[in-house]
């Protein structure tokens, strides 16, 4: 059993409330129309080709497919993260690249192998959406931390040095600003723990409950997915700040200055 | 002991140093005047590593500043900042933080009461935290922490500017008497009432 389809006009038929929203936008002079279009756009473009090459994935279900398109998602994922944390790509691709791809494959095989328990870890229908949803989760985390971390340093790079210069040690004067920047990445994700099912039903629960599983079965699910996000979400956090100091910071422990994408 | 042999650097297209020569012998004291962007401060930061030369060489008993050193030679310097950047927090978690990290105890706990006595600072500072410091605390919190560590160069970079003239005086009189290698930039007058300092003018 699974959910109903969704007739094509009708789900056009969403659009209508747009009608009011530009009104609002345009009376208000909030100057959002141009940007909300373009990603309303870009949303129903991306989800159609996901919806179309998903399909595929799933006919084939070969787990080097599927292992070469977690990849590509990575890959995407942390091309996006440096971006929005400006900084350069070219400089911070590996380091984050690997602090994502490491605690993501452990948790997702482990969640595969040990949690469902399935005989195929490489299993399309679970392998793609759990690790979909670990990635997403992780973007914004990561982005916070970077961001916070190497632009803070920046700002306060005098009381930094100076730090250096009477510890003479460099964890000690990085300490407050990872403390910092660390927890304002992973406060979000325990907040969400603390009030899920209070304030809100999670997407992915929703998703379950139309595709016809049981409510208690969504609910072990989204336990299951919300540890997950958690656990990966904080080693991938943390792992993004350890490996990057190689390439943030020159020998003698001051904050390189080119790795700003700059504001020009 | 400190030697800048022909240093050229630039920055942002300006030329602080052109050929610079300048040495400090062991527990010299050498003051440098000249007038604000002339590159004193950033003398301390290259001897710091904190910034790179364009050429030249520096180094500090012979170390040079690489990586290989860095460590050594920062062991060996107390900078005392124009701003003394230290980093917000109690005063006293902050001071027995050091402490900590350069391996000191807490010594002998009457040497840390006389020093404070002598900078006329009151245990009740300890408590408050550094954005809470007036300049003058925030100078003489400084000079404690550079007494404390005890580290054979000092690098002081307006040390007196906060102080009153009774205070100001006392300071200089302790620290012209120390066994230390001390380069200073200062603009106070007080520096210059001695045979024992050796005034460098860049011009």
């Amino acid at each position: 059993m699974g959910a109903q389809d969704l007739n094509l006009l009708s789900l056009m038929s969403l659009l209508i409330f747009l009608i009011p929203v530009f009104y609002i936008n345009r009376r208000l002079k909030l100057t959002i129309n141009k940007t909300m279009i373009t990603s309303i756009i870009r949303m129903c473009v991306q989800l159609g080709f996901v919806g179309i090459y998903l399909k595929y994935l799933f006919k084939f279900n070969s787990p080097v497919l599927n292992t070469i398109y977690l990849l590509i998602m990575i890959s995407i994922a942390c091309q996006s993260i440096i971006r929005s944390s400006n900084l350069k790509v070219k400089l911070f691709f590996i380091p984050v690249f690997f602090s994502l791809l490491i605690p993501f494959s452990i948790i997702l095989i482990f969640f595969n192998g040990v949690v469902v328990r399935i005989d195929n870890l490489f299993e399309a229908k679970y392998m793609i959406p759990i690790g979909g949803m670990l990635l997403g989760n992780c973007l914004r985390s990561i982005i916070i931390c970077l961001n916070s971390f190497y632009s803070g340093i920046q700002k306060d790079e005098k009381v930094y040095l100076y730090s250096i210069s009477i510890f003479n040690n460099r964890i000690q004067a990085l300490k407050p600003y990872f403390t910092q920047s660390f927890l304002a990445a992973i406060t979000p994700i325990i907040a969400s723990m603390a009030t899920i099912g209070l304030v809100s039903l999670p997407g992915m629960m929703t998703g379950q409950i139309l595709g016809g599983s049981m409510p208690t079965v969504a609910i072990k699910y989204q336990i299951a997915i919300m540890l997950s996000i958690f656990y990966t979400e904080y080693f991938s956090t943390m792992l993004s700040i350890l490996f990057s100091l190689k390439v943030g910071f020159n020998d003698l422990d001051v904050l390189n200055k080119n790795i700003f994408i700059s504001k020009a | 002991m400190i030697k800048f042999e022909s240093v050229y650097l630039k920055r942002s297209g300006k030329e602080i140093f052109s050929g610079l020569d300048f040495f400090v012998q062991k527990n010299e004291k050498v003051l440098i005047q000249g007038k604000s962007g002339i590159g004193k401060t950033t003398l301390f930061k290259i001897l710091l590593g904190f910034e790179t030369i364009d050429k030249g060489r520096v180094s500090l008993n012979d170390l040079d500043i690489v990586k290989e050193h860095i460590k050594d030679i920062r062991h060996q310097i107390f900078y005392l900042s124009q701003d003394i950047d230290l980093k917000d927090g109690r005063v006293g978690v902050l001071i027995d933080e050091i402490l900590e990290h350069n391996l000191l105890k807490k010594q002998d706990k009457t040497h840390f009461i006389n020093l404070l006595n002598f900078l006329d600072l009151s245990n009740k500072l300890l408590d408050q935290t550094v954005k809470e410091l007036s300049g003058g605390e925030r100078q003489r919190i400084g000079l404690l922490i550079c007494f404390l560590l005890d580290r054979p160069v000092w690098l002081l970079d307006e040390p007196t500017s906060a102080l009153d003239d009774t205070m100001k005086k006392k300071i200089v009189g302790y620290i012209l008497n120390q066994e230390k290698t001390i380069v200073l930039i200062s603009h106070d007058n007080v520096w210059k009432k001695n045979n024992v300092v050796k005034i460098e003018r860049w011009l």
